[in-house]
Formats: C-alpha cells, sequence, structure tokens
C-alpha cells in the first residue's frame, strides 16, 4: 500500500512539474534520457539516470546554459529494440533535440537510423558496439570505450598476466555479448591460444548444468562470458555447486551488485573489463558527494559516462550559442573537453579516441578493485 | 568407468532434473486442454507466482530467525501452493468461465491477456529485476575418479526427484481412485454428458485448475530452490517449454505429460553435451516437430475421434 502511495505521489509530482514547465517553457531545454527503466537490466538505466539527474542539477545551480534551464525526460525502452525504436519515434515527435542513450547496443543501433534522419543529437553513454558508429551518422557519438577495445583489453590480460591452459568463450547470442566475445576470440587466435570452446547461451535460460558439465570435461581453467550478469550469474553459482572452479571473466555489462546477490560467493574473484571507477577521481568528489546527498549511489560504470555525455552536450551549446544538432555535431568533433570522465576527443566516426576500461576484480561484497 | 559413460551419466542427471520439473508444469496445460479442449496461457504465470510466494515466505521466516530447515521449505511448499491455487482458480473464474461456449480462439486470447497481466502485475507490485535468495540446500553425492571425470549429484536434484515422483503418484491415484478423479476423467470423455448426468462440472473444470496450480507452485517452489533466482518472466519459458512438454507427450494425457518432460529435459541436456549448447532449443523443438509429424497425437496421446 505504501508503495501504491508513493508511485501516487510520484506522479503528483510529475504532473505538477510538467504543469510548471509548460509554463516557463521558453526558457527550457529538454534533454530525452532513453535506456530501460523498467525490464531485467533496469538497474543500467537507473545509472544512466543517476548521471544526468546530477549534471542537469549542477548545470542548472549554475544558472544554465544561454539562460536555458536544463529538463531531463525519461523515456523507457526496457533495452528491447522494437520498443527503442518506438521510444525514438516519439522522442522526435515530442520535439526533443538532444539525446543521452540509449543503453544496450541493441536498442540504440535501431534508434540511430532514426536520430539522424530526424535531426536529433544522441550520445550514448553506455553502448559499446562498434557497428553503432559505422554507419557514417553526424549527429551520434559516445562517452564510453568500444567492445573491440574492452575485448582485446581482456584478451590482453588473459594473455599478459593470467596465462591460463585451455579457455572457453561464452556468449549470450545477442548483439553485445557475441561481438565482445568475437573480439576475444579473434585477439586470442591471433596470438596462438585457440580456445577449446566457443559457444552460446540462450538469454532467459535458467539451466547450465549441461554447459558446466561440458566446461568440467574439457578441464576448462578459463572462461570468459560476453554478455549480462543474470545469466552469468546462474554459471557462477552453478558452476559452484558443481564443483567447477575456473577463473571467470566478463564484460562490464556483469558489473553491478546484482551479480553478488545472484552468485553469492562465488563472484569473489572474477575478473571484469569496465569503465575506469570515475567516482574514485578527485575531479569528481563534489559530483560524488552531491549524488550520495540525494541518496544514490555513484559508483556505477554508466554514471559518469551519462554525466560527461550530458557536459559534452551542453558546452557544444554553450559554445555555439546555438541548439541546432548538426552545428553541435561539428564542435563536438573539432574540439576535445575536459569532463567528468577525463579528456574526451572525438574521431570522424563519433567514437572517444581513448579507451575509458581498466581490468577490475569483482568481490562477493558488490565491489571491485583494479587488478593485479 | 570411462570418461565418456561417467559425462554421458551426469548430462543424463542433469535432463532427467530438469525434465522433471518441465512435467510438474506440463501437468496443468495437459489437464485443462484434457477437460475443456483449451490451451491455458497463463499457466507459466501461475508457477512463476509459486516461485515468488515461496522465495517471500522463506526470506520471511530466515529474518524471523527460523532454522529449521525442513521447517522453512514445509511451510513455504503449503502457503506457495494455497495462494497459487487461488490464482488459479481466480483466472479460471474470471478470464475463462464468462467465455466457456464461446469460439475456442476466444478463450485463447483471454488467456495470452491474462499472462501478460499476470507478468506485468508481478512485475510492478515486486520489481523487474532478479530476485535472489541464497543457496539452502546445498552439498551433494559425488563419485568417479576425480582425474578421471567426477559426477556430482546434488541433494537439490534428488529432492526435485524425490517430490517429483511423490507428486505424480499422488496425482494418479487421485485421478485413478478418488470419486473427484473419476468425475475429471468423466469430463475429460465427454463434459456435456458428464454435466447431463447431474455432475457439477463447473465445479470439476475448476478443480483441475486448482490442481494443475497447485503442481506447478510446486515445481515454482523447486527451480526457485535450484536456480535461486526469480523475476517475473521465468514463467513464459518455462510455460512453452512445458506446454512443449505436453504436446510431445500427447496433450491431454496425465502419463504423456510426464513422460514428454522427462524426454524434452534430456534431449537437451543431451544436447548441450555433444554439440555447441545454441542447439539445444534446435534440437529440442526439431524433435518436436518429427514426432508431431509420425504422430500427431503426441507420444501417449489417443488419435481425436471426430465426432458427429
Amino acid at each position: 500500500m505504501k508503495k501504491i502511495a508513493k508511485k501516487l505521489m510520484t506522479l503528483g509530482t510529475v504532473a505538477a512539474l510538467a504543469g510548471a514547465v509548460s509554463i516557463a517553457n521558453a526558457e527550457t531545454l529538454k534533454i530525452g534520457l532513453a535506456g530501460p527503466a523498467t525490464g531485467p537490466v533496469a538497474q543500467y538505466g537507473d545509472m544512466q539516470k543517476i548521471g544526468v539527474m546530477a549534471a542537469i542539477d549542477d548545470i542548472n545551480k549554475a544558472g544554465g546554459i544561454n539562460g536555458m534551464q536544463l529538463e531531463g525526460v525519461i523515456y523507457d525502452d526496457a533495452c528491447d529494440p522494437k520498443q527503442a525504436v518506438a521510444v525514438a519515434n516519439k522522442i522526435v515527435n515530442d520535439g526533443i533535440q538532444h539525446v543521452v542513450g540509449h543503453l544496450c547496443s541493441s536498442s540504440t543501433e535501431p534508434a540511430t537510423d532514426i536520430y539522424e534522419e530526424e535531426g536529433v543529437l544522441m550520445i550514448t553513454a553506455a553502448s559499446t558496439s562498434p557497428t553503432i558508429t559505422e554507419k557514417g551518422f553526424q549527429l551520434i557519438f559516445r562517452t564510453i570505450g568500444l567492445d573491440s577495445l574492452q575485448g582485446s583489453l581482456a584478451a590482453d590480460h588473459i594473455l599478459g598476466t593470467v596465462k591460463p591452459q585451455r579457455i572457453a568463450v561464452i556468449h549470450d547470442k545477442q548483439q553485445y555479448g557475441e561481438g565482445l566475445a568475437t573480439a576475444v576470440k579473434s585477439k586470442l587466435e591471433g596470438n596462438n591460444l585457440t580456445p577449446v570452446m566457443f559457444e552460446g547461451v540462450t538469454p532467459g535460460d535458467k539451466d547450465f548444468s549441461a554447459l558446466i558439465a561440458k566446461l568440467k570435461k574439457n578441464n576448462i581453467d578459463f572462461v570468459y562470458y560476453g554478455g549480462y550478469h543474470p545469466e552469468l550469474g546462474l554459471i557462477l553459482r552453478q558452476s559452484s555447486e558443481k564443483g567447477f572452479n575456473a577463473q571467470f571473466m566478463g564484460p562490464e555489462g556483469i558489473v553491478n551488485s546484482d551479480l553478488a546477490k545472484i552468485a553469492g560467493d562465488a563472484v569473489e574473484g572474477v575478473l571484469a573489463t569496465a569503465p575506469k571507477s570515475f567516482d574514485q577521481n578527485p575531479v569528481n568528489q563534489a559530483r560524488v558527494e552531491a549524488i550520495k546527498a540525494k541518496g544514490e549511489d555513484p559508483t556505477g560504470p554508466f554514471v559518469f559516462t551519462a554525466y560527461a555525455a550530458v557536459e559534452v552536450m551542453t558546452n557544444a551549446i554553450k559554445a555555439t550559442g546555438k541548439t541546432d544538432p548538426f552545428e553541435l555535431a561539428d564542435h563536438i568533433r573539432a574540439n576535445s573537453l575536459d569532463t567528468a570522465i577525463g579528456n574526451v576527443k572525438y574521431n570522424e566516426k563519433g567514437d572517444l579516441t581513448e579507451s575509458t576500461f581498466l581490468v577490475y576484480q569483482l568481490h562477493k561484497d558488490g565491489t571491485k578493485t583494479p587488478a593485479q | 568407468m570411462s570418461e565418456f559413460s561417467l559425462y554421458l551419466l551426469q548430462q543424463l542427471i542433469n535432463g532427467l532434473t530438469i525434465g522433471s520439473t518441465y512435467a510438474l508444469i506440463a501437468i496443468g496445460y495437459t489437464m485443462v486442454y484434457g477437460i475443456i479442449g483449451m490451451i491455458n496461457f497463463a499457466h507459466g504465470e501461475i508457477y512463476m507466482i509459486g516461485s515468488y510466494v515461496a522465495f517471500i515466505v522463506i526470506a520471511g521466516l530466515l529474518g524471523m530467525g527460523l532454522v529449521s530447515l525442513p521447517i522453512i521449505l514445509i511451510v513455504a511448499l503449503i502457503v506457495a501452493v494455497v495462494i497459487s491455487s487461488t490464482y488459479g482458480w481466480t483466472v479460471e473464474r474470471v478470464a475463462y468461465r464468462p467465455l466457456r461456449g464461446s469460439n475456442r480462439l476466444i478463450p485463447l486470447i483471454s488467456a495470452i491477456g491474462m499472462s501478460i497481466f499476470l507478468q506485468n502485475f508481478v512485475g510492478i507490485s515486486q520489481g523487474y529485476r532478479d530476485v535472489a535468495l541464497p543457496p539452502q540446500v546445498v552439498g551433494g553425492w559425488t563419485f568417479g575418479d576425480p582425474s578421471v571425470f567426477e559426477v556430482t549429484v546434488s541433494y537439490m536434484q534428488l529432492m526435485i526427484w524425490a517430490a517429483t515422483l511423490i507428486t505424480m503418484t499422488a496425482l494418479t491415484l487421485f485421478i485413478s481412485r478418488s470419486r473427484m478423479g473419476r468425475a475429471c476423467r468423466a469430463c475429460s470423455e465427454d463434459l456435456g454428458m458428464t454435466n447431463l448426468l447431474g455432475i457439477d462440472t463447473n465445479k470439476i473444470i475448476a478443480l483441475t485448475f486448482i490442481v494443475g496450480a497447485a503442481l506447478a507452485a510446486i515445481a515454482g517452489l523447486l527451480l526457485g530452490l535450484y536456480y535461486g533466482v526469480v523475476n517475473p518472466f521465468v514463467g513464459f519459458i518455462a510455460g512453452l517449454k512445458a506446454f512443449t512438454a505436453a504436446v510431445l507427450g500427447g496433450i491431454g494425457s496425465i502419463p504423456g505429460a510426464m513422460l514428454g518432460g522427462l524426454v524434452l529435459g534430456v534431449t537437451e541436456a543431451m544436447t548441450a553435451a555433444f554439440f555447441p549448447s545454441e542447439y539445444k532449443d534446435v534440437v529440442a523443438f526439431g524433435l518436436l516437430v518429427l514426432i508431431l509429424l509420425f504422430r500427431p497425437s503426441g507420444l501417449l496421446g489417443k488419435p481425436e475421434v471426430e465426432k458427429v
């Protein structure tokens, strides 16, 4: 009952805000925030929201940009490609020209076609699939490194530090997971370490006992998993129950506290490539405090990439004095900028020129430390 | 034993475990189809609700400081069965009974609607994220030479087999021996005639939904404990697999649903064992198509006789 009351109150606040906005419309610039607010990976959407809202608050407190106050408008795509297209169309219809999002690569990719065609500037803070920026689009940027960089970082770590004997590469058959797994596999093969197994699992599956028995039979001592935490969490949990103790490694899609909730102690020591912990960066100390003061978590991997996305966008608006997406895109491509995630510089495609990833070791209490 | 036979045995154990739970859920589909000839697509969601209720009860009892595992499990089982059965009965009363006698497609659509409604109802009230429970039943037996291949049978797997066996035996006795069971069989033979003979068929149909929901709740508790994770969408895939098992074994036939579940589970495990595991569903559903081509009524189903 309490929950419902709370929801109703939130609804009321939103309605009140909407009312206030329509009065002060001339001085408001709306920024669309597209990502999963519901669905199995909603916590990543929360991270993005925390970062974007923190950036908007900071900018508004400092007087807004060019006399305009910012307002974040949330759109829920549930990380479903079909819903992402619907959301993109809705953003266009709502007249919003600046979007932070989407989050899952498989949702971002179909949405980019619509934004490019309709003249909407989009910066994703989380999508790492290389294909997103390969269509030669003008208006599509990101504040996160690519799968190919993340995969090659992981492969370097496997080859240089872990040095396992028999590797299995498992993925979830989705754009993000399979893309990463393929990147890792090809780099390993290039260095004469051919994975013994390369296999896909079905997202949403709960039973991995057959796969684990096979890993055990093949004497695998290292597993790279390309995908998200719900499946890897179960694989870890079932592995430890069945006495299969290999070293596991995954991408940033597995890095959140829910992994430890699902897998329990089996998480201890799992490796992951994740964006650098920007909340540890002294530059962001005041921002971290402000987020904590709101009762939110500043440690998620996408919080400060999302913060930086707003910075990149608003800085271009400030510098050019315009809001036209094409002029902003030209400005972003031509200039570098110091942001919450360090100095960002873009290449022609709209990708960062420098990787923002590091290898981390995960712990059972949900924290992570840089891997040795 | 050689490595190969130990490996085969391990995969057989894995397949039988997952197959047992498919069978438990499949019973609900097959009983309802057997009596009123409709597919209850909301049945997977009843299983999901059973899982959630079991999780909440277990977490609550652990939080209250209760440590005796058997008591926790029995309480969770009873509460899950009662609440899921209530949902099963309510779904029938609200979404299907008013539509009885109309075109076959209409209750089917109503069932799909109910399924989506329940998914989102649970999602909104409990959150859409995975809810996890720490392992409760830990440990197991291992045998075989560790240097060759070690076979593990966890206590949880043994518990799933035992619970499935007991439930199936109880159901078989109920259907074949009790008065209510006889009424159920009569309804599945000829619903209209049974009604004419003075049996309250509405009551029997409601009973069918309640029994099916109770079995789904048992599966929900067992699988919830086995995997340790539940979210509002687990019912969809589990329901699809169980429905396949019911069709495979011959929809309408209770022994068929049991056999179909086991065949499907073992096929999946064996495919994942000897082919890349992404072929698991391809082979399992390919098998379904093949069996239906050669035996359209399923493994143990009776060929449909056209009534004139």
